[in-house]
């Protein structure tokens, strides 16, 4: 990943001072190794490193509040069973009290790099942003349920 | 969503990194939403139409089905 220029750094450390209140769990879930390469775990991951980058630079802008965790999955299969890991790189977003049921699949760039700051923001802050008859409608889920958004960074 | 309901994961997948997994869903345009592995729809919805396409994509009976979800997508395998 390119160097993050030490302005964008501040911006974002700046921005989370006053959009973040509680604390917020990012675990980075990654495999070693590049795409070129063939290891024991199977092919390596071209965009984990990155990923594992992209985190590192939200938690560095807020260490008090977000706390920052890489899994690699080739060496913790119990965890990636427990926290049903398909794919990787995973950024799962949590706040303190919950699960990390808010996952970006993949490096999120361009336009999912601001969705990603957007959910650790609401994370922190608790706050869904739905009215309450979309909360009330959603109460009606009693199952386990999954919601998969495809995108692209532009 | 996810965080109003705790039955909800929220899975954000960048399409062009997961090929094989856009084609098992037929992903053609984004954004495309798929709900259980077996419902989808494309295109951004209201708040109130994508709420109630979670809800009938989970198999929970809604009062205004939504046109736009169809499924359980025939070439889903696993």
């Amino acid at each position: 990943m390119a160097v993050i220029p030490e302005s964008v750094r501040q911006q974002l450390k700046d921005h989370f001072e006053t959009a973040l209140s509680g604390p917020v769990r990012l675990t980075v879930y990654t495999r070693p190794g590049s795409s070129r390469l063939i290891l024991p775990a199977g092919l390596g991951c071209p965009t984990c490193e990155d990923a594992r980058q992209m985190a590192e630079l939200l938690r560095d802008a807020a260490p008090e509040k977000i706390t920052l965790e890489v899994v690699d999955v080739s060496r913790d299969a119990a965890r990636v069973e427990i926290d049903q890991v398909t794919e990787v790189p995973t950024i799962a977003v949590a706040s303190d009290s919950d699960a990390g049921r808010i996952r970006f699949q993949g490096l999120p760039t361009g336009t999912e790099f601001p969705a990603l700051i957007d959910a650790v923001e609401r994370a922190s802050r608790v706050e869904h942003g739905l009215s309450e008859e979309s909360v009330a409608a959603l109460a009606k889920l009693t199952e386990p349920t999954e919601v998969m958004v495809f995108a692209t960074p532009t | 969503m996810a965080l109003a309901s705790p039955q909800i994961k929220a899975v954000c997948v960048e399409a062009n990194e997961f090929p094989q997994l856009s084609n098992q869903f037929r992903v053609r345009g984004v954004p495309h939403t798929v709900i259980n592995r077996r419902a989808s729809f494309v295109g951004a919805l209201p708040e109130h139409d994508f709420v109630n396409a979670v809800l009938e994509g989970a198999g929970v009976a809604v009062d205004e089905p939504h046109e736009a979800v169809s499924g359980p997508t025939s070439d889903i395998s696993a």
